[in-house]
């Protein structure tokens, strides 16, 4: 027997590499990491993928020297709730120190991709430069950059496949940007420009379309007119993913048999999405498409029922959809008839604010799809009432679910029929979907709700919780149980000082928690970052500007971001931000 | 109805809804963004009245939770619905006094050259499907946002609509 772990020297650091290879998984390399030395010398010279959760959990500069031959890189910046305006513009998530160290540490990187951080046109020009061998740029709700940044980007980026740009905030300072790409730039797979505000040159496009003959995914922007679109499409008939621009127009007859037969052309298209302001004119031209689509995003669609209807009870083999709550119950009826693959659905609020007469969007479409759909396992779903009862039905049907996510558009709204809260319903979701992943909760909730979520809910990685609870309790209860807990936000609950400081070591073992409009002191704060040296106990104040210093103890927190971290407090917090 | 008052009190009854005390809770509807019937009965401390700033009233409507860019599409929706006139300068050549046309009432093109026709009591063609003698016909042209005059009718009704400035009624040989 080989004493100690000599075991691992039988083998060159090859063999091991190779071995190691085959653990896609994150968790499973850490853990692989943990089993001697040698394996963590190996381990760490052989990752090839990094994915940094929180921005500010490690030093840019740590994580490159840690893994010095990393290709491809997932950072995200912002908590979630930044993206419904809860977290000041100002906050952090600045792209700049990742992006300077990943210049000097990983010259050979090929994929970024980065979330909700801010990325200016200097990071953009930096990444354009210093990776010869760039090909995927990603940026999901980023802000910061402009439309020069991208030229830059197009410019230098030789053997570039994929520019995604999701839902970003874009400065239009350039409007060519796109004639950027060389004529002799033929890579391109992949092109997300949906977020783009401006007009984009089409025939710059329409050109740089027609010479990248493996180009799978075209998303446009709301700006290019129906006709340059139809002309644009003509040129890639391969195209699996397409993002159309505004569908609407007045009817002509020429336009609408070019766009028929446009579509009818395409024969690999999976995924549609984009039909903005779709009318009911042009929608019946891409009929042909609707069999063999598996995702359909038809959320910027404000088309009415029939359209809609008879649009996606085509889609016979959607396994996505993502649709307005103008397709009513009696559309979510008719695609729980028709669209038996389906595995994701999310349904928008076209009313948010309650303005034009009511949706006929109830319970009723949810259940009738949790019936009708056997493979459904994630939803999102707006609508304005609910029952425990249903809630109920559509745990039993879809023991499935791994993400079950329902707003009930007013706070506190109970069940309609019995007025009563929607505990129940809720408690039997974590109790009969044992593998769900993430939550929101909504409606009318008391403590026991969240009694049942940290007893039953221990595949949960993500809970948003918003005004619901009526104590401590609640937030004790999530803390003391959720074993897989990662991310928590929270919103007006409740929820204070005792509960935080009785449960601190859990947050050591979560990526963040978020607490906006809760019961939480600053002197909750303090003693919790005394406690906990490994968290960063963030204090988000937009409205005094005395220095938390000179704050009483007893003075309520506004908003509170706790999240664990080897980096120590960032040296970038501004003036609303105190690091406890 | 929605209005700007602090009401303290209650309106659930509190054995089903047990106060919820909140120190920077406060809700006030504004009728243009909650909707109107909402009704939140909290418990407030009045420790929590002293430390409300607008921008807190704001934040407080980030409510339901959707993200900007649907949120912008959904407001331009509501703002194009609500936006009564676009109210354009119309002239025809050799008539120094100007009309003024209001394009939201229009629906299309033809709808706009039946009212201009009407309105200057000429005949207004398209240059490339005239039968009559260029010397006698009119076309339309406008000013796009950038300052060039461009022939109406190219482009879609509504991407028209976001570019035009006014519009000037020309004769046939001139283009």
């Amino acid at each position: 027997m080989v004493r100690g772990f000599g075991w691992a020297a039988a083998f060159p650091d090859e063999v091991w590499e190779h071995v190691f290879s085959f653990l896609a998984a994150d968790a499973d390399r850490n853990a692989v990491a943990l089993v001697c030395r040698a394996w963590h010398r190996i381990e760490r010279r052989s990752r090839r993928r990094v994915f940094v959760g929180n921005c500010y959990a490690v030093a840019p500069a740590a994580a490159v020297r840690r893994f010095p031959e990393v290709r491809a890189a997932a950072i995200k910046g912002k908590p979630h709730f930044a993206d419904f305006n809860l977290v000041p513009t100002d906050w952090g998530g600045g792209a700049e120190a990742w992006v300077e160290a990943m210049a000097e540490g990983w010259p050979h990187l090929e994929e970024l991709r980065l979330k909700r951080m801010v990325v200016s046109d200097d990071c953009l020009e930096l990444i354009a430069r210093s990776f010869k061998n760039f090909g995927v740029l990603s940026l999901v709700s980023c802000d910061g950059f402009s439309t020069a940044g991208l030229a830059a980007i197009a410019a230098n980026c030789r053997n570039l496949r994929e520019l995604d740009l999701h839902e970003n905030e874009v400065e239009d300072n350039c409007l060519n940007w796109i004639s950027h790409f060389p004529e002799s730039f033929t890579s391109l797979v992949s092109l997300n420009i949906a977020c783009l505000e401006g007009d984009v040159n089409t025939s710059v496009l329409e050109c740089l379309i027609s010479r990248c003959p493996n180009l799978k995914t075209l998303r446009l922007n709301h700006a290019m007119p129906l006709e340059k679109l139809v002309s644009l499409l003509q040129r890639a008939p391969q195209l699996v993913d397409v993002g159309t621009s505004k569908f609407s127009a007045d009817h002509h007859p020429e336009l609408f048999s070019k766009l028929e037969s446009t579509f009818a052309g395409f024969k690999h298209l999976k995924s549609l999405s984009g039909i903005w302001e779709a009318g009911p004119t042009y929608l019946p031209a891409i009929y042909s498409v609707c069999e063999s689509l598996t995702s359909l995003n038809l959320c910027y669609a404000t088309i009415q029922s029939p359209e809609l209807l008879k649009f996606v009870s085509r889609c016979k083999n959607l396994q996505r959809l993502w649709v307005m709550d103008l397709i009513e119950d009696n559309g979510l009826i008719a695609v729980a008839a028709s669209c038996k693959l389906l595995q994701e659905l999310r349904v928008f609020p076209s009313d948010p604010y309650g303005v034009a007469p009511p949706i006929s969007l109830t319970e009723h479409g949810l259940v009738a799809i949790s019936a009708g759909c056997l493979m459904l396992h994630s939803v999102l779903y707006f609508c304005r009432q609910m029952t425990n009862a249903a809630l109920l039905t559509i745990a039993n049907n879809r023991p499935n679910l791994t993400c079950f996510r329902l707003c009930i558009i007013e706070p506190h709204t109970p069940d309609y029929i019995s007025q009563e809260p929607l505990d129940a319903g809720f408690s039997a979701i974590v109790e009969s979907c044992k593998d769900l992943r993430r939550l929101s909760l909504s409606g009318l909730l008391t403590d026991r709700v969240f009694k049942s979520i940290g007893a039953s809910a221990n595949r949960l990685e993500m809970l948003s919780v918003a005004f619901a609870g009526d104590s401590d309790a609640g937030l004790h209860y999530i803390l003391s149980g959720c074993k897989n807990l990662r991310k928590l936000e929270i919103r007006d609950c409740p929820f204070g000082d005792k509960a935080l400081l009785d449960n601190a070591s859990k947050l050591e073992t979560m990526r963040s928690l978020w607490m906006s409009s809760c019961s939480v002191t600053l002197g909750a704060c303090r003693q919790l970052a005394l406690k906990m040296p490994r968290l960063n106990v963030e204090v988000i104040d937009e409205r005094r500007g005395r220095p938390l210093e000179s704050w009483p103890d007893d003075f309520p927190v506004e908003k509170l971001y706790i999240y664990r971290t080897v980096a120590g407090p960032r040296s970038d917090t501004p003036p609303c931000v105190w690091t406890v | 109805m929605g209005d700007q008052s602090n009401s303290p009190s209650s309106s659930i009854d509190s054995s089903s809804h047990p106060a919820l005390c909140s120190p920077s809770s406060i809700f006030q509807t504004r009728r243009d963004l909650l909707s109107t019937d909402l009704k939140l009965g909290l418990g407030l401390s009045t420790s929590a009245l002293h430390g409300c700033s607008s921008k807190e009233r704001e934040q407080l409507s980030h409510w339901p939770p959707i993200k900007p860019l649907l949120r912008s599409t959904l407001e331009e929706k509501v703002h194009r619905s609500h936006s009564k006139t676009f109210f354009v300068k119309v002239y025809m050549e050799g008539l120094p006094i100007g009309r003024k046309l209001d394009l939201f009432s229009h629906n299309g093109y033809d709808s706009l050259m039946r009212t201009l026709r009407r309105m200057f009591r000429t005949t207004i063609t398209c240059p490339d499907t005239s039968r009559v003698p260029p010397e006698k016909a009119h076309v339309l042209t406008y000013e796009d946002e950038e300052g060039d005059w461009m022939m109406v009718g190219d482009v879609p009704w509504e991407f028209f609509l976001r570019t035009v400035k006014r519009l000037k009624i020309t004769r046939a040989d001139k283009c």
